[in-house]
Formats: C-alpha cells, sequence, structure tokens
C-alpha cells in the first residue's frame, strides 16, 4: 500500500476534488498523485483510469509542447519550478489530450508546510490568452 | 495500559444535571503505561480533577494534541503546576509563528489568567513533537498532523503490544467520502490503523453535520467510517457536543451500535467516552470487524446528508467540453457560474 500523503497533500486533494478548474497535483518528487474531473474533462480520461504516473510518464503522455511543436523540457515546466524552486511558476503551452491538442497555460503553486521544504504543487489550466497574458 | 478519561466533552465544559453520567470536562484522558509511568492526552478542564489524585513527587507527561482553549484550560488549575516538587514537561504542535510555551502563555497570563508560567513553581518545560517517534517511558510515541483547524495531532501510543490511538479532533471526511477514498488519502490513516484502541471525534449526529462542515470534527457515520477503515479494534467516540445531553449521548450510542454492525463490526466494540470510565486498552477477546469491512469500495449505507455529495461525473463537466471549443475567454468566465460543491 502506498505510503500516507502529508495532510497538507490530502487537504490539497479535497479541495481540487471540489472545483471546477482543472488542476493536478504532485508529490515533492513531482509525481503526478491527482488530477481532478475538470482536468479528466479536459485530457478525455479520468485520473481513476491512468493512476499516479512519474514526471517522466506524465510528459510522455500529455506532453507538454512548445509554440514549435518540441517537447519543453522537464526541468523548465512550471510543476518542477514550483517544486523544486518553492515559487510560483506559469507557462503557456500546448498539451496532447485524447481527443486532440489543446492550448493551455498552466500556474504552479508548491504546497510547503514545513522548513523541509515543497511537499508537492497544485497545477491550475486555463485556456491560452484569456486575458492577454503571455506564457514565460 | 490503563486508560481513564477525565473529560471527554468538546468545545466547552458543559456542567449540569442533564450531563452528569457523560460528564461536562472536557479533553483530558490518562493512560497509565505497563511499567506505571503516566501520560496525560490533553489538557482541558478534566486535568483539574486528575491532578488532585496525583500525590507522589509527580513527574508528568502531558501531550496537547492542539492549543484550543477545551484542551488546555485545565492547566491553569492542574494541582501539579502548583508544587515545587513536580516535574512537568507539555508537548505538542510545533509552530513558525511561536515557540508551544509562547503559544500556551497567551492563556495562562494576564489578562486571562492571575498567573504567569514563569510564576509556576513547578518545572515546567513545553517541547515540540518530534517528527519521528520517541519513547516515554515504556511506551512509543507518534504523532501525525490531523485535519481539523489549526494545527493538530494525533496520537499514536504504543506500549508493548499495546497500541492507543487519540485523535479527539477531526474531520477526515472533509471534501471526500471516507467509504470511497484510498487509504493513502486519508487523514489520520496510517496513525490509527489497526489500534486496539480508537479515541476519535464524534461531536455530530449526522443531521447535525451540514451545518458544521469544516468546523474539524466528526459526525457519527464518519467516525464509525474511519474506524472501519483503519480496522480498529475498540472504538471511543469522544468529544461529546456541549449540547448533548445524557439521553441523547445514549440514543447516539444505540445508533453507533447499529451503523457499526451494518458495517460489519461487533456493535459491543463501539463504547462512548464517558468521564471517570476506566478501560484496559487490551481488549477482550471480541470478534474483529469482517473481513466484508475491508473491502474498497466498503457496502455504506448512503449517509442523511448524501445532498452535499458531488454530481456524477458526465453531468458535472459535459459543458466542460463544450467550452473548450468555444475559444479563448469562454472558459473561465463560464467557469466562474459553476456552484461550489463539497464532495
Amino acid at each position: 500500500m502506498p505510503a500516507q500523503k502529508p495532510l497538507e497533500l490530502i487537504l490539497a486533494r479535497n479541495l481540487l476534488t471540489s472545483i471546477s478548474t482543472p488542476a493536478f497535483l504532485v508529490d515533492q518528487d513531482a509525481s503526478l498523485v491527482f488530477y481532478n474531473e475538470a482536468a479528466g474533462a479536459l485530457l478525455g480520461r479520468s485520473f481513476e483510469d491512468v493512476g499516479r504516473m512519474s514526471p517522466e510518464e506524465w510528459t510522455s503522455t500529455y506532453g507538454p509542447f512548445d509554440a514549435n511543436g518540441k517537447p519543453v523540457d522537464l526541468d523548465e515546466l512550471p510543476t518542477t519550478r514550483a517544486v523544486r524552486d518553492g515559487r510560483p511558476a506559469h507557462a503557456a503551452f500546448t498539451i496532447r489530450a485524447a481527443n486532440g491538442t489543446r492550448e493551455i497555460e498552466s500556474s504552479a503553486f508548491p504546497i510547503v508546510a514545513s522548513e523541509e521544504g515543497s511537499s508537492g504543487a497544485m497545477i491550475f489550466f486555463w485556456p491560452q490568452g484569456g486575458d492577454g497574458q503571455e506564457g514565460g | 495500559m490503563r486508560i481513564k478519561v477525565y473529560g471527554a466533552r468538546g468545545s466547552v465544559p458543559a456542567p449540569g444535571p442533564e450531563m452528569n453520567r457523560y460528564g461536562g470536562n472536557t479533553s483530558c484522558v490518562e493512560l497509565t503505561l505497563a511499567g506505571g509511568e503516566q501520560i496525560i492526552l490533553d489538557a482541558g478542564t478534566g486535568i483539574r480533577t486528575l491532578g488532585l489524585g496525583i500525590t507522589a513527587s509527580p513527574h508528568v507527561n502531558i501531550l496537547l494534541t492542539h492549543l484550543h482553549l477545551d484542551h488546555i484550560q485545565g492547566l491553569m488549575f492542574f494541582p501539579p503546576c502548583f508544587r515545587a516538587d513536580a516535574d512537568i514537561t507539555i508537548w505538542g504542535p510545533a509552530s513558525p509563528e511561536a515557540s508551544l510555551e509562547d503559544r500556551v502563555a497567551r492563556y495562562i497570563s494576564a489578562p486571562l489568567s492571575p498567573v504567569e508560567v514563569r510564576e509556576l513553581p513547578c518545572d515546567v518545560s513545553f517541547r515540540d513533537t518530534p517528527p519521528s517517534e520517541w519513547q516515554l517511558g515504556s511506551a512509543t510515541i507518534r504523532c501525525e498532523a490531523v485535519n481539523h483547524r489549526g494545527p493538530t495531532l494525533g496520537f499514536r501510543i504504543t506500549d508493548g503490544d499495546t497500541t492507543v490511538c487519540y485523535i479527539p479532533d477531526h474531520e477526515p471526511a472533509l471534501g471526500t467520502v471516507l467509504a470511497e477514498t484510498e487509504p493513502e488519502w486519508i487523514s489520520g490513516y496510517d496513525l490509527a490503523k489497526d489500534a486496539d484502541l480508537l479515541i476519535h471525534d464524534c461531536q455530530y449526529v449526522d443531521d447535525e453535520y451540514p451545518f458544521h462542515v469544516g468546523w474539524g470534527h466528526s459526525a457519527m457515520t464518519d467516525a464509525l467510517s474511519f474506524g472501519s477503515r483503519v480496522g480498529a479494534r475498540r472504538l471511543l467516540l469522544f468529544h461529546h457536543d456541549p449540547l448533548h445531553a445524557d439521553g441523547f449521548l445514549d440514543d447516539l450510542h444505540a445508533a453507533a451500535r447499529r451503523r457499526w454492525g451494518e458495517l460489519g463490526g461487533d456493535p459491543a466494540v463501539v463504547e462512548m467516552a464517558m468521564e471517570g470510565a476506566r478501560s484496559r486498552s487490551a481488549p477482550p477477546p471480541l470478534r474483529r470487524a469482517s473481513p466484508r469491512r475491508h473491502k474498497y469500495p466498503p457496502d455504506l449505507p448512503d449517509r442523511s446528508f448524501s445532498g452535499t455529495r458531488a454530481a456524477p461525473f458526465d453531468t458535472r463537466y459535459k459543458h466542460v467540453a463544450e467550452i473548450l471549443d468555444g475559444g479563448p475567454g469562454t472558459w473561465a468566465a463560464s467557469a466562474l457560474n459553476f456552484p461550489v460543491r463539497f464532495g
């Protein structure tokens, strides 16, 4: 049985379950441990269908890709930056869903509960260009 | 290990003739280890009575789950605090905001108190609970953060082959349905797993809970569901609401036993915490709940407050796909119209 998640990840998952903004939850290793139903609708697959994935697994499944169609380096993803640096990060890119590609923006927020560093991050997805923001 | 309850009430003391049997004092439980050492769980008003019975030169360890008033209010009236021969160690949750001593001193200081911590004649020390297991006498103690308002711990105390888990303030079902949640995502699960005795929050009956969602406490069905999921051998329902008089708690007890039976367990293992009640944590030869209890998801009856549960996937999010075809901007704008739901 997997080790119990820290309370802050449990509460984060409960929050994501209750909102309609598509969102991922990753642990301290940047492994995908949950995404909500809105994200499932966006990707065309529910989390229950795919389960936990390592960073390499979920990037190979969903991308993302930059404007030129090249895979975004794992170290440059908002998710990785948020977990690694303990700082929020934002970027625009293309992801691969079950029924085609989607242009999205992604905002990652680290979850920090102790001085030992972040225990994970929440990543929210938005349609590109909704409010004139530039990707970065 | 021997256990005695000195206070089982939650939130605020509730004295009165209609509360006499279950008692009106707030959270305090005494554990006497096999080697005779004493551990006190929380310092609600019940600790005053406990302290009156301490006669020998005391060395006392008090484990505080959190610093809400109903868990520390008795500290200032704990007789050993006023004895020069007493050695008291108070353990509690760490906070980045202030030391444990400084936080407790907000209560034991003017204008709320006529004395200050530094004036207490006893030898008192304040210790943050360590992140890993530690020893107190013959017992191994482990704590974890659990879902309540503010930094709050649950404790797992193992003495020999007996384990007691104490989670008096806990809302593990907030935002989730325990019967459908994987163990790794249940607050307090590892802490309470296979405990011989689980002392757990049961502040509300199911009909009351919808008015108190997010307050950090459990409805009866959730307390039982949690106890069932973790495989507790005995369950002591604790932290009674101050509005719940003796007769009401009797009815709650009967309902809890029926529900535990529906979960596949032996109804006799569910007890209500009652002031003055003693227990040995080593359980009698009772049958454990049947393997059906561990079926995932288990066959649970719907909660009476199931109206808060989320709608099915396809009806909740079919319009997300519609919005995705609508171009930038429409998605976020429409998302604002989603109703807020609690699962």
